[in-house]
Parts: C-alpha cells; sequence; structure tokens
C-alpha cells in the first residue's frame, strides 16, 4: 500500500490533525476546522430535513398520490410558527398540546413496563450472593435519593451506602469510557495509518 | 423384532408405491415420528384482530429440523403461512396485513397443518398438497423423491378475533390510578399551605460562592445546558437553576454566557435570563447576544464551546442539562482554565467525569430536587414527595420479593414459591 | 518529593504524546494478544447464527456519526457480514440525519467485501440489503414502525420506492423482524427498548459505545436485550467469532486496534496510580 491519491482521504486526513493540533494549544488550524465542522453540519441537517419531511413527507404525497390528510398535520405544524407573532402566538398551543398529549399517551405505559422489568430483574430469581448485593445496592441507592427525609440516623447511614454504590458504579463506567475515548483515537490512527499514509494494511 | 418391524415397513412401503398414482410420492397414512405430533393454535391474545399463533413443541433432537405451516379455511382453500421455519423457533405468527389482506379474517374458522421435515420443503411436494383435489387431509409419512415429510394433523377450528383492552396491562392502569392518587394528595396537602420538608442539596449553596469569586477575579460566567431539548426533564431543571443562577449574577453585575445547542433551548433560556435580570432590578444588564446559538451538532457544540471557554476564561462554568460524550471534553477544558464548575446530570455514564472533574456534582434526581428546591412551587413540592412515597413502594416491593424468594428457594415452602411467582408474573406486563 | 512533584506539574501535552505513541507503535509492530468472547455479544452471534431461519430479517440501528464511528461502524460491517452469510436479510434504519451515511458506507462495504470474498453467492442491494430513508421523528418512527415499516419510510437512502424491492419482500411490521440490533451511544438505545421491545416485543441487541455499556448492562439482566457489544472491543470480540466461520474477507478493523487499545489501558493504568499516588502524598503533606 502506499500513500492515498485520492483527494478526500487528503481532506480528511488534514482536518484530524488540524483538530488534533488543538492539543498542543489553541491555533488558526483547529478554528478554521471547528467552524468549518459546526457549519456543515448545519447545512447538512437543512438538506436532509428538507428532502425527508417536506419532499417525502408532504409535497410527494400531496401532489403525486393525491394524499390530502397530510394537510392536517401540515396545518398543525405551520400553527408552531406563530410563535414569532406576537398577537396570534397562542395558535402555537395546539399542535404543541397534540404532540404532549400524544407523546404522554404513548409513553406513560410503556415507561411503566419498562420500570416494571427492572423491578422485575432486581427480584432475586436464585439465592446467591450476586443477587443479596444487587437487593442492597438498589434499597440504599433509592434512599440516597430520598428528598422529603433528612440524611440522619439510620437513614443517613443507609444513604452512604448507597452513594458509595454510586461511586463504585462510576469507577465502572470510568474505564469504560476510558477504553471509549482511546478507541476512538485508535481509529483516527488507524485511518491516519492506512487509508492516508497507507503504513499499515 | 426390530427386524419385523422395518420388513413390515419396507412392504408397506412397496405395497403403497405400487398402488400410489403418483410416480415419486409414497404416503403411510397415522404414521407419526414421535407420540403427540401435531401443532396448536390460538387467537393472538390482547391484539386488534387479525392474528392466529401457532405453536408446537417437539423433542429438542428436532430443533434443527424445518416447519412449514398450512393453513386451509372454510371453503376449504389452502395456503401458505410459513415455510421452512426452524422447529427451535416454537411459534410463527400468522397475521394479516394491509399488502396481504388475503390472510386471517376475524371471525372465520382456520384449520392449520404442520409438514415436519429433515430437508427444505419441496416445492412440488407443497403445490401438491395445497392443491384442493389432493387435499392434505390426511396426515401421516409423505415420501417425496426420497426426501421425507411429516404431516401432523388439521387443528380443531381456530378463529381470530379484537379484543378491547390488553388485559396484560392491568397492572400498568393499577399504577397509573395509584400514582395519580399519591401525587393529588401531596398536591392538595401543598396546596392547603402545609409545608413540605425537601432536604438541603449540596452544592447550591456553592453557586453564590461560584459567581462571587468569577466577579472578583473580573471574569464572566458561563452557563451549559448540555445537547437537551426543552422537552427533556434535565433540561427543564438546569433552566431553572439557570433562572436562580442568572439572578445572582445580576446582583453582582457580572456577565454570563449561555452557548446553546438547540434553538428552542436557546430561546427560553433567553426569556428565563431576562425575567430573572428583571427580578434583580438590573434588566440594563441583559445583553440578547450572550445567550447564542453554536450548532446542533454533539462535537461541534463540544467544540464550539471549549473554543469560546479558552477565549473567554470563564471564572465558573455551571453544566447543568442533559450531557452525552461532550461531557468530559466540556468539564476538562472548564477545569483545565481553572474555573469552578457546577455540574448536574441524569445521565449515569457521563456522572463519573462530572464527579471527577467539578467541584460540585448534583447526581441523578438530585437535580430535579434542586430545581424544586430553588422554586418552592406546590405542585413540584408535591411531585417529589409522592415519588419519595413511590419509592418506597418499590423498595417494599423488592423487599417482599427478596423475603418470599429467602423462604420459596432458601426454604423450599411450596406456598411462598406460588407466591413468589404471582409477584413476579405481575410485574411482567 | 521531587518526583511528586514533577508529576503533578507534568505538561498534559507530554501525556499526549506518549498516549499516541502507545497507540501508534502496536500498530507498527503488532503483538497479537489474546482474545476471548464475553457471553454477551456471543449471545447475539449465536442468535444470528442459529435462531434465524434462511431469508429472516436483521435490522441493525445506525444512529451514530463519525465521532463515534470508530467504535461503532466496525460493528455495523461486521453484524451486516454475519447476516448474509447466513443468507439473512438486513435491513438499516436511522433517527438521526448523519446515521444514514454511517450505513451506506457500511453496505457499501460489506457489499464489496462480501461480493469479492464469495462470487458465487453474491449479494445486490434491494435484494438482500438496503438502508431505510431518514425520517425526522425518532419515538414517532419507531412507533410507527411498529405498524407499517413501508408506510412509514415510503423510500429506500437511495430513493427507491420499498414497496417494490425485493428486500422488503413479506415486511410489514416488527413481527417480521427477527432481530434488530441498535448501535448508538446515546439515549436513543432507550428509545428502542421503551418502544419496539417493550411495546412490540422486537427481539432487540444492543451495539454501544464502552462509555454507555456499563449503563446498558442492566438492560440485559432484564432480558430486555439478548446481548450487547460493548466498544471496540465487543466489535473486536464479533470479528473474532465470524472469522472463524471463514466466509468473509473484509477488513477488520476492530480487532487490529486491540493491541493499541492494550498498550493505551496499561498506560492509563500506571497514570492513574501514579496520579493518586502525587494526590495522597501531597494531601499528607498540606495536612501536616
Amino acid at each position: 500500500m502506499a500513500i492515498a491519491t485520492n483527494f478526500w482521504i487528503w481532506i480528511a486526513a488534514l482536518l484530524t490533525l488540524a483538530i488534533y493540533s488543538f492539543l498542543y494549544k489553541d491555533n488558526p488550524f483547529y478554528k478554521f476546522a471547528e467552524y468549518l465542522l459546526v457549519g456543515i453540519s448545519i447545512g447538512y441537517g437543512v438538506s436532509v430535513y428538507w428532502h425527508n419531511t417536506i419532499i417525502t413527507k408532504v409535497y410527494n404525497p400531496l401532489v403525486y398520490d393525491k394524499n390530502f390528510l397530510v394537510l392536517i398535520p401540515l396545518l398543525l405544524g405551520l400553527l408552531m410558527f406563530s410563535r414569532f407573532f406576537k398577537n396570534v402566538s397562542y395558535l402555537s398551543r395546539i399542535p404543541i398540546a397534540f404532540v404532549v398529549g400524544a407523546g404522554t399517551g404513548l409513553s406513560v405505559p410503556s415507561s411503566f413496563e419498562f420500570l416494571f422489568k427492572q423491578v422485575y430483574a432486581t427480584m432475586p430469581l436464585k439465592l446467591d450472593f450476586g443477587s443479596l448485593i444487587i437487593v442492597v445496592g438498589v434499597i440504599s441507592t433509592l434512599v440516597y435519593f430520598f428528598f422529603s427525609l433528612e440524611h440522619k440516623g439510620f437513614v443517613g447511614r443507609v444513604s452512604r451506602v448507597g452513594i458509595t454504590f454510586i461511586m463504585v458504579a462510576f469507577g465502572a463506567a470510568f474505564g469504560y469510557t476510558i477504553m471509549a475515548r482511546v478507541s476512538l483515537f485508535i481509529g483516527r490512527i488507524q485511518f491516519l495509518l492506512s487509508d492516508w499514509l497507507g503504513i499499515i494494511k | 423384532m426390530l427386524k419385523r418391524t422395518l420388513l413390515l415397513i419396507v412392504f408397506l412401503i412397496l405395497s403403497i408405491s405400487l398402488f400410489s398414482e403418483n410416480d415419486g410420492l409414497i404416503f403411510l397414512e397415522n404414521q407419526t415420528p414421535f407420540e403427540e405430533f401435531a401443532i396448536t393454535g390460538k387467537d393472538i391474545p390482547n391484539d386488534g384482530g387479525g392474528g392466529i399463533e401457532i405453536e408446537w413443541s417437539f423433542p429438542d433432537s428436532l430443533d434443527n429440523f424445518f416447519l412449514t405451516v398450512l393453513r386451509k379455511d372454510e371453503a376449504g382453500n389452502n395456503s401458505i403461512v410459513a415455510t421452512d421455519l426452524l422447529v427451535s423457533s416454537k411459534q410463527v405468527r400468522d397475521v394479516s396485513s394491509e399488502e396481504d389482506p388475503s390472510r386471517v379474517k376475524d371471525g372465520t374458522k382456520y384449520y392449520y397443518t404442520g409438514i415436519l421435515s429433515k430437508k427444505m420443503v419441496d416445492e412440488n411436494f407443497l403445490n401438491m398438497l395445497i392443491s384442493k383435489e389432493n387435499g392434505y387431509s390426511k396426515n401421516g409419512i409423505y415420501i417425496f423423491n426420497n426426501d421425507t415429510f411429516y404431516v401432523t394433523a388439521e387443528t380443531d377450528a381456530i378463529i381470530s378475533k379484537a379484543s378491547w383492552f390488553n388485559l396484560s396491562r392491568i397492572p400498568v392502569v393499577i399504577s397509573l390510578i395509584l400514582i395519580s392518587f399519591v401525587f393529588l394528595y401531596y398536591l392538595n396537602l401543598a396546596k392547603s399551605g402545609k409545608e413540605l420538608y425537601i432536604r438541603k442539596i449540596n452544592g447550591l449553596d456553592a453557586v453564590e460562592e461560584a459567581v462571587g469569586r468569577s466577579t472578583e477575579m473580573g471574569k464572566p460566567i458561563m452557563y451549559i445546558l448540555g445537547i437537551g431539548y426543552v422537552t427533556d426533564i434535565p433540561t427543564i431543571a438546569g433552566l431553572t437553576i439557570l433562572s436562580r443562577v442568572s439572578k445572582k449574577v445580576a446582583e453582582y453585575e457580572t456577565k454570563i454566557l449561555v452557548p446553546s445547542y438547540d434553538p428552542v433551548v436557546m430561546t427560553t433560556a433567553q426569556e428565563v435570563v431576562k425575567e430573572a435580570f428583571t427580578e434583580a432590578g438590573r434588566p440594563d444588564l441583559y445583553n440578547k447576544n450572550d445567550i447564542m446559538y453554536i450548532t446542533q451538532d454533539q462535537f461541534g457544540y463540544a467544540a464550539g464551546v471549549d473554543g469560546m471557554m479558552m477565549r473567554e476564561k470563564p471564572g465558573a462554568v455551571f453544566l447543568q442539562g442533559l450531557f452525552f460524550a461532550e461531557s468530559l471534553i466540556l468539564a476538562e477544558t472548564g477545569h483545565s482554565i481553572g474555573a469552578i464548575q457546577i455540574s448536574g446530570t441524569t445521565e449515569t455514564a457521563q456522572l463519573p467525569f462530572f464527579v471527577a472533574a467539578c467541584d460540585y456534582t448534583l447526581i441523578g434526581e438530585e437535580m430535579m430536587a434542586a430545581s424544586v428546591y430553588l422554586q418552592k412551587e406546590p405542585m413540584m413540592l408535591g411531585s417529589i414527595a409522592a415519588e419519595d412515597l413511590l419509592k418506597v413502594f418499590i423498595m417494599v416491593l423488592i423487599i417482599v420479593g427478596f423475603i418470599l424468594s429467602i423462604f420459596a428457594y432458601g426454604f423450599n415452602i411450596g406456598i411462598f414459591k406460588n407466591l413468589f411467582d404471582l409477584l413476579v408474573r405481575a410485574l411482567q406486563v | 518529593m521531587k518526583f511528586i512533584n514533577f508529576i503533578s506539574n507534568l505538561d498534559k501535552r507530554w501525556i499526549y504524546l506518549i498516549l499516541a505513541l502507545c497507540i501508534i507503535i502496536p500498530f507498527l509492530f503488532p503483538v497479537g494478544f489474546p482474545m476471548k468472547t464475553t457471553p454477551p455479544v456471543k449471545s447475539i452471534y449465536d442468535f444470528i447464527e442459529d435462531s434465524i431461519p434462511e431469508g429472516g430479517v436483521v435490522l441493525i440501528g445506525a444512529d451514530y456519526d463519525p465521532s463515534t464511528m470508530a467504535e461503532l461502524h466496525p460493528m455495523a460491517k461486521v453484524i451486516a457480514a454475519h447476516a448474509l452469510s447466513n443468507n439473512l436479510r438486513v435491513l438499516f434504519v436511522t433517527l438521526y440525519p448523519q446515521g444514514a451515511g454511517m450505513a451506506q458506507d457500511a453496505i457499501d462495504n460489506v457489499l464489496k467485501e462480501w461480493n469479492k470474498s464469495n462470487p458465487e453467492n453474491q449479494k445486490q442491494l434491494g435484494k438482500d440489503i438496503t438502508l431505510l430513508a431518514y425520517v425526522p421523528g425518532v419515538s414517532a418512527v419507531v412507533l410507527k414502525m411498529g405498524e407499517d415499516i413501508t408506510q412509514t419510510f415510503n423510500e429506500d437512502g437511495y430513493g427507491n420506492k420499498l414497496s417494490e424491492l425485493e428486500v422488503m419482500k413479506g415486511i410489514k411490521n416488527y413481527n417480521d423482524i427477527n432481530l434488530m440490533v441498535e448501535l448508538a451511544g446515546s439515549s436513543v438505545v432507550l428509545t428502542w427498548l421503551i418502544y419496539a421491545n417493550g411495546r412490540y416485543g422486537l427481539k432487540m441487541g444492543i451495539g454501544t459505545t464502552a462509555v454507555s455499556a456499563a449503563e446498558y448492562y442492566s438492560y440485559l439482566q432484564s432480558k430486555q436485550a439478548i446481548g450487547m457489544l460493548g466498544g471496540l472491543k465487543g466489535a473486536a470480540e464479533y470479528e473474532h467469532l465470524l472469522d472463524k466461520k471463514n466466509v468473509y474477507g473484509g477488513r477488520k478493523d476492530a480487532s487490529i486496534g486491540m493491541d493499541a487499545q492494550s498498550s493505551a489501558h496499561i498506560f492509563f493504568i500506571i497514570l492513574i496510580i501514579l496520579g493518586n499516588i502525587a494526590y495522597f502524598v501531597k494531601k499528607r503533606k498540606e495536612g501536616k
């Protein structure tokens, strides 16, 4: 393998290096790459929304399929813009009420089922040390998040056990995150060494 | 004995093949590969109709065999439900759809048959079975082109129907009613003027210290709401805390910067800050441009805020809201410029970084409680108290489950096993 | 004491440099640390390998962007390749605009590599694999898919009508999907678990960044997900499993990074130990 001849790989590699140059110190190359990323992501988002929402969800059904039911959600959506005009801004409450109502109706039962499943998973289906730890951990953590009682005496002691469990969990999460950050770096190095420089396969 | 059986089978095969009309087909009526070789079907419970569930339970040794399921309707028309399912999948659903409305209709009687085979089912054989004249009404063993197919007897008539209610969700309804009552009770209590206690949240007192020190150093304050939307609860809590912080900022006559990820959050933040400045009697200090939009790209946002921190060097950084992978990038940069940092989020995966890199951290629900603590609105105080009661309820549930399982499995007592099963089933919605 | 002071005042840029070396050197001189597969990875692999009949459907959620691509992209490629090797159909879906680009890249790559190493069993876009068009709405999209997938998206990611695609034959909603593997580093995993799994009973596996892996373990314990690929290590394990089958010749992106990962971890362990020693020694001195 040899050094890349593809123009876009060169662009990607140079931008990667420009961002990493921030580790040395803030500089114009970093700033250029930063602003470029911010600008491109906005532009990309707008174009995707335009095609996948306006065109495929509104224009195509209206013009080609003659599906006039689309007008109802379209009208509701347009009412959102009434926020920009002070005297009619109350109209935007209609679509918001619709979204909040439907969203709550859909999510309440599902959230309950989700909670039930987690409580069920805490039930000790077999008696061993592991399930004892889970039960103690869950209960003491719940006690830590008790707000209507002062953390003194027995409650205070249990909540201290709880915060210990929380910190142990944070430690595990921290370890995993180091792994993740290293992986992200590895991904870039791999790109630079193989796709760009062609040093490794 | 074995020899005799084998001879008998060979004789049978020979005799049948002699009389068989079809050259490649041999049929042994009523023969089954094992006892109770059958499939069962039932209406799918708690659905909107148009669906039948077919189940089978064959010996494990047949797990890698294939099963093809056929359906016959009242008029005697046969059709294929599914071909070559792995026996180990144990069930298949026959469901009607808009594209294929010819499938299961509510109120019609259907009869199902299964075909078990080692190899994938032969198409010609299948066509022969489903053609009306030959019908597959006879169960038994078919040998077609040297492949063996075991055909089950037809199931009893099965009718699909739509259900009005999803009965498996009764525990959800009960919990919902229970929670609503608890919530309303505490809400009334709070409204009636009874003072509901809420414990002090560590870290909130530090707000004043952070703003004060930042002012002394002549540096601005940065308030980062994370990458949540205005519909996310942590973002809303973050906005409440922002109100308190900006009030202090106005009192100290310093500057607050709020870089935003979402335009709606940005507009809301502008309103919140403006109101707080007005309340503090300094609307003249409010500058709309200090609460600005960055981008809706996660790392674009992180890079933008990072650069801003390096340039503006705020004396205090608040990270309150919904954070994901950018959390450490932001907190680390804030730490490196020596700012006092007060963070809070509900994202468990991000909390470790905040704990490590910030001076004070509001962990999960503490954030919500903090916003209630600051506002002391009866509605919110009531909900905190109700939530605490529900936590007790969950704890009791888990402890009861634990005790039951000790008696059920530790001491092997039958009645506790039943009780434990009952509890577990209620939770499996 | 001099050493402690040196540690606490060390310019961070030296650490960055050493870390970069820790990662670059193993790429140039690979060691080949042994690989052990963990049960959460194996259960997803086994499910695709044994429990889905030929022609079955695997749905892959590509809800990530270039920032977490290093961890999640190898997963997308290796799971898609595995599904193709069992003659399953693969559908990619994304709830984020940038996910579409990721999914298209994964599809292109897997198809190219697959057809190169299996000339007798060629796979085609639109027949064996495709990407459902991006539609905004996140949870609304997940819910609507439970009713009707074709109506939710109308088109695939390449502008073809879904109703005319061979890959969509017989697929109406989640009932026709054998397994969904959601690849994401954000809370969108929960959206899938709550709505698709909770409401419609869709069988799910999770592929996530290592950051979120610890959090999602509780959904394995509660059996809301059948398995999980956590970070680059999870992807490497999966590549290792598929490699044993010897059907796919694509580059093993995750596996070749594992040596670098291990050496960086060793470096971090040393840093944490040194940092803590320095912290406690300093604290004791200040206390005196």
